[in-house]
């Protein structure tokens, strides 16, 4: 009784969701991109961690369509700025938001339009896989139909159809990426946030993944992408940004980060950039 | 290394205290609850002992030995059936240091004493020695190995569970295992009760002499070597201390080989129903609530921890039944009552309670890939309070059947609709407020499925305690409307009081789920915070 109530009061799935979601905010980003919002964007953003500074006012301006790169050394600030912007982290100051919604003044809203691969795989280690992509599927608000179509297809799609009907604790990490990374596009947001998207993967998993963000990309998927691997981040990305001790220093595309550089490649780039050092005494190692 | 071990366990329970908001209050919290309650079973024990010792010497060597075999049966079981004391070492992270065996396992006995919960055996292990002053130069090496019998016995029956928990067919059996415990545990209670009041401490304790059997119960050996100690007789003294290491070293021998097992042996998952496994989440109820819901649903089948929640705890109310109605007189006799089935969805407020005030808590770091989805914060909290109140019907039906079979009464089990709708509506109210306002960590699944830190396990109990008593106080108005009309000559119609009964619980509900929604909606991040286990 109180959930038929409930239902009255609204709380029950609302069917529009599915609309506002699959429809991206920008069909094709070329045409009207000066007008349009920022896809993703961030004003002023603080995070403070007790003393320490994580994110010092950082602000980010992502186009729509956009194959955004976001890099920085390990505790640069890159998870941090991402979970602000997804709403899993309050920040101390500053505005974060995709599209037109504010992050901690819609959430629903913002939530409804991205799809998140964390760094860390804290999924339901206790669903299947088959069942993770139906539950996020309802959650995003997909008729039972169309979850169960694009979950076959997924699971197809990501080499997943034998280990779909397994609990993904029983899962492998390169599987439990596809996995996460299936349900973060199920209900094909205009956004998607990919946090480390190939640590840990092998070649074959990695290049199915590679070749599945640059479809979405493709499709007008404005994609924000923290990676470690630097010839990919060089193949794929359109822009990219550097973070420093949580200050964004740099954002270049591939090339003008090259020519800014003075280097042939993304990864001179970025050590030039970020100031890698190497020990000069490892003698206690080298015997 | 053991020093080394108990070290690391020390900056491990300061660093948790520093940097944790909830330690930080459950700290002091636990330490008063813990302190409090050490005083006063060591107060009761003196005394019980002072007036036997002017009574019957001889008494008194049984009894104690009694409170040594009660003391290390309760510590032992306790964090399994009720809830977990000590956090230990992980030994799976230990698991590839170059660390023997040996001094693992004494690294970690040694490390399981810095903890809050020590301050019960120690104080009475004090107030053993105050009992017994003769016997001073045994208490120090007789209490040393009764430390370690509660240390390596609490760890070998908590490494025991959680291997039984790790294999399906031990999954299977685990439900009975915990009956037999608790069964048992009740049926000691009241034996021992019931011989207390009928024959009274000094008689009862005379009449049935355990001494005897010392050298094969390891602690009531070392309780022995004391109290031979005292009696002037060093030789026996020594041979109860023998049989006393004799016992703790076996238990540890058997503790060692079974952390081995269970640091070679992954878990054995749940396989997911046939149906499941072909179709997803794809039949059954759609949406986002009904959804939520069935995920909750299959959690609690799955998950080893929930699925103990919700048996055990059923188990519990059914023995507090069995003892109540088995004493009873007068009003309170059920048998004679036809309102007996009417208590059902009163004591099932006692089920799932665990489950219900931290919603959010079991979600552990999955609660980041839930909050990242777009589902109103209402609609997380109606999802998850679906599977809690199917599950609680659950468990009402069962239960009011049993007591309406029991007391052949079934002229108001109609009425136990309304009243369990306003029951759970209740629990579910202040459950929602709890679990946004006050979530706590469950710990990450480890060696030891039970392991928590008596910090938070303190926290959970005061969190539960008081909780129950504002759902208790919640429940008044629906319950005396229901004993107006049951109990005397129907003073209000019953349709009146089924009415109200509804309405009452469906407002409070309403009214915390409004709350609780806005309260979840500002303070995600904070909830995430607190559950996300590191």
């Amino acid at each position: 009784m109180v959930f038929v109530a409930a239902y009255f009061f609204g709380y029950w799935p609302h069917p529009s969701i599915l609309g506002e979601v699959t429809q991206p905010l920008v069909e094709d980003p070329t045409t009207d991109s000066v007008e349009a919002p920022p896809a993703v964007w961030a004003k002023g953003l603080v995070r403070k961690f007790g003393k320490t500074v994580a994110v010092d006012h950082v602000d980010l301006s992502i186009r729509p369509g956009e194959f955004y790169g976001l890099l920085g050394q390990n505790g640069a600030g890159k998870t941090t700025t991402i979970k602000t912007i997804v709403g899993l982290l309050r920040p101390n100051e500053g505005t974060v938001g995709v599209g037109e919604f504010d992050t901690w003044q819609s959430p629903t809203e913002v939530k409804a339009r991205i799809g998140v691969l964390p760094e860390e795989f804290n999924l339901y280690e206790r669903l299947t896989g088959a069942e993770l992509l139906d539950f996020t599927a309802a959650m995003h608000g997909l008729s039972r139909e169309e979850a169960a179509r694009r979950r076959n297809e997924l699971l197809d799609m990501l080499d997943l159809s034998e280990e779909g009907s397994k609990l993904i604790g029983d899962y492998s990490r390169g599987m439990r990426k596809k996995i996460a990374l299936g349900a973060a596009i199920i209900h094909r947001p205009p956004v998607l946030f990919l946090d480390e998207p190939f640590e840990g993967v092998d070649a074959v998993s990695a290049r199915l993944i590679r070749s599945l963000l640059q479809r979405a990309a493709q499709g007008g998927t404005t994609i924000i992408f923290s990676s470690h691997e630097m010839h990919l981040v060089e193949k794929l990305c359109t822009r990219i940004g550097i973070m420093v001790e949580g200050r964004m220093t740099i954002e270049e595309t591939p090339e003008g980060l090259c020519r800014l550089m003075g280097v042939n490649n993304v990864e001179d780039a970025f050590i030039a950039a970020v100031g890698g050092k190497t020990p000069d005494d490892w003698s206690w190692y080298a015997g | 290394m053991v020093r080394r071990l108990a070290g690391l366990k020390a900056r491990l329970t300061w660093n948790g205290v520093r940097g944790d908001v909830q330690r930080r209050f459950g700290l002091p919290i636990a330490l008063i609850l813990l302190t409090w309650l050490g005083v006063w079973l060591a107060g009761a024990y003196i005394e019980t002992a002072r007036s036997l010792q002017s009574q019957d010497p001889e008494a008194l060597a049984e009894f104690m030995g009694w409170v040594a075999l009660f003391t290390f049966f309760a510590w032992v079981a306790l964090p399994v059936i009720i809830f977990p004391l000590d956090e230990n070492l992980d030994p799976q992270q230990l698991a590839l240091l170059p660390i023997t065996p040996n001094h693992m396992i004494t690294g970690l006995v040694v490390a399981s004493f810095i903890a809050p919960s020590t301050v019960i055996p120690l104080l009475l292990i004090g107030a053993n020695a105050a009992i017994l002053t003769a016997g001073w130069w045994m208490v120090i090496p007789a209490s040393l190995v009764f430390l370690g019998l509660l240390a390596v016995g609490s760890q070998l029956f908590s490494a025991s569970i959680s291997a039984i928990l790790r294999t399906r067919r031990g999954r299977d059996v685990a439900t009975f295992l915990v009956l037999g415990i608790a069964g048992g545990s009740f049926l000691l209670y009241r034996s021992v009760s019931q011989t207390v009041a009928a024959e009274g401490v000094t008689a009862a304790a005379a009449s049935h002499p355990i001494m005897q059997w010392s050298l094969l119960l390891p602690p009531v050996a070392a309780q022995q070597a004391i109290v031979q100690a005292a009696a002037g007789d060093p030789i026996p003294a020594l041979v109860a201390l023998t049989a006393a290491v004799v016992g703790l070293l076996a238990m540890a021998a058997a503790w060692r080989k079974l952390l081995g097992w269970l640091l070679t042996t992954p878990e054995q998952r749940n396989r997911p129903a046939a149906r499941a496994r072909r179709s997803g989440m794809a039949f059954g109820p759609w949406g986002v609530v009904p959804t939520l819901a069935r995920k909750e649903l299959r959690f609690y089948v799955r998950d080893p921890r929930q699925r103990l929640v919700w048996t055990g705890t059923v188990i519990f109310v059914g023995l507090a039944i069995g003892g109540v109605v088995m004493n009873a007189t007068g009003f309170f006799d059920f048998r004679e009552r036809e309102w007996a089935p009417l208590v059902a969805p009163v004591l099932v407020l006692f089920v799932g309670l665990p489950i219900a005030l931290n919603l959010f808590g079991w979600e552990r770091n999955a609660a980041s890939y839930l909050f990242v989805l777009p589902s109103k914060p209402r609609q997380l909290l109606l999802g998850k309070n679906l599977a809690v109140a199917a599950a609680l019907v659950v468990e009402t039906t069962v239960l009011t059947i049993g007591l309406a079979l029991f007391s052949s009464n079934w002229h108001w089990i109609w009425l136990v609709v309304p009243l369990t709708v306003a029951a759970i509506g209740c629990q579910l109210a202040v459950g929602n407020l709890v679990s946004v306002l006050a979530p706590l960590r469950l710990p990450r699944e480890g060696t030891d499925v039970f392991a928590q830190s008596t910090e938070q396990g303190c926290l959970a109990i005061v969190s539960q305690t008081v909780s129950f008593f504002a759902i208790g106080l919640l429940l008044i108005p629906p319950a005396s409307v229901t004993v107006l009309t049951v109990e005397f000559g129907q003073v209000i119609n019953p349709w009146i009081t089924a009415a109200f009964a509804v309405v009452w619980g469906l407002t409070l509900y309403l009214l915390s789920l409004l709350l609780a929604g806005r309260l979840l909606r500002r303070r995600m991040p904070e909830v995430l915070a607190w559950v996300q286990v590191s």
